[in-house]
């Protein structure tokens, strides 16, 4: 599928054949926007450096931050990606470069890209221990066996780096009750109707 | 197949795996990333430069460096979790395809750190709520603006523990009168009492 770019889009990269040799420059700093944000001391150097104003700058790297995140979105073949790009009217090495540029990062552009949805909490770890309870205050001789569970778990919409953790304790009948509900579930996934599903999944 | 290592149950597909990737370095080096795996795992920090350098030889990449530490750090921390003697991990090492002497340098380290594992586990082990520091302090109550001589002593106890769902640490002051103190301190004695029984 071609991309199709906005007018002021293409306006802001047709900032790019002014800098021929440093595109490749702006390409690394288009890479680390995604990775960390802006950095406005560094659209003033390379401003000063060109002698362009710095919303030149800024425009250009974010245009082509914006064609590297909508390529690699879409994950659009190098014959398509040349012919978006054709429509700016640049070089053939300004093309070469740029597809080289896309060929190299999109990958990790589409990890990057991956990691931004919030999510659901998910399983991070379980730690388990098994008791006897000999005792009480109340009463005395006694036998109950109990499981208490750390459930730990990472995300909830804040990103995958929060850790969250629920403490649980069960007697061994539920626990049972719990290893034969998951199997059942596991065991749903084997079944023809989940198959057929899989299968027409490319 | 079933291994005492593994839990009496299958080893992972990615431990087969990762044990013909163990297989490719000299048993030397093996032996010196056994001593750096186990330092990780018995809580010093571990130094990827050796690990780096160990594996330098055998042109590991770094998926392969990742895998090796990974696959030992199983291999003891499973070893010690269920409790397996030297000489059926060493034959159950051999039956998934490590050579000999790999085995034996790799069960010979184990043998030597097989206590201090079993202990460092013991204390990771789940616990909630454990209880760091006590203090108290006897105050003697002379008079309040309820009653004019009071004349009674009264105890205060700052408890710190570790909060059972942060893990972080908790204050707790209470303070109790004398009776309710004395009945405290005969409740915790008798259960004293029973947990030196099972000792």
């Amino acid at each position: 599928m071609l991309l199709v770019l906005s007018e002021e889009h293409k306006e802001h990269l047709a900032f790019l054949p002014q800098v021929d040799a440093a595109v490749g420059e702006f390409g690394r700093i288009a890479l680390e926007f995604l990775r960390r944000g802006t950095n406005p001391k560094i659209y003033e150097g390379a401003a000063r450096k060109l002698c362009v104003p710095v919303e030149m700058v800024q425009h250009g790297v974010e245009g082509l931050m914006f064609l590297m995140t909508e390529s690699s979105k879409h994950m659009i073949s190098e014959v398509d990606f040349l012919d978006s790009v054709l429509v700016l009217g640049f070089g053939e090495e300004l093309n070469q470069t740029l597809l080289q540029l896309y060929l190299q990062h999109h990958s990790q552009i589409r990890s990057i890209l991956s990691q931004l949805p919030s999510n659901l909490p998910a399983y991070h770890n379980l730690e388990w221990r098994l008791d006897v309870q000999l005792a009480s205050r109340a009463v005395r001789q006694q036998v109950v066996p109990m499981l208490t569970l750390r459930l730990l778990l990472t995300g909830g919409g804040n990103g995958g780096n929060d850790r969250s953790g629920r403490v649980l304790q069960t007697d061994p009948s539920t626990l049972l009750h719990l290893i034969s509900t998951l199997e059942a579930a596991l065991a749903a996934m084997k079944t023809s109707h989940a198959r057929r599903i899989f299968r027409n999944i490319k | 197949m079933r291994f005492r290592f593994c839990g009496d149950l299958d080893c992972p597909d990615w431990v087969l795996a990762e044990i013909s990737t163990l297989a490719k370095i000299s048993s030397v080096k093996m032996k010196l990333l056994c001593a750096q795996v186990l330092k990780d795992l018995l809580g010093d920090d571990i130094d990827y430069d050796k690990v780096t350098k160990l594996t330098a030889d055998a042109k590991f990449e770094s998926g392969d460096i990742k895998a090796s530490v990974a696959v030992l750090s199983f291999i003891f921390s499973s070893a010690a979790k269920h409790d397996v003697d030297s000489e059926s991990l060493s034959s159950e090492l051999q039956q998934l395809g490590l050579p000999k002497e790999h085995t034996t340098g790799l069960c010979k380290s184990y043998e030597d750190k097989h206590s201090a594992l079993q202990g460092k586990l013991r204390e990771t082990s789940l616990r909630l709520g454990r209880l760091e520091a006590v203090s108290w302090r006897i105050d003697y109550t002379l008079s309040s603006s309820e009653l004019k001589e009071v004349n009674e002593p009264l105890i205060q106890l700052k408890l710190q523990a570790q909060g059972a769902e942060s893990g972080s640490t908790e204050t707790t002051v209470v303070s109790v009168s004398a009776n309710k103190f004395r009945v405290l301190l005969a409740e915790l004695k008798q259960a004293q009492a029973r947990m030196n029984a099972l000792q």
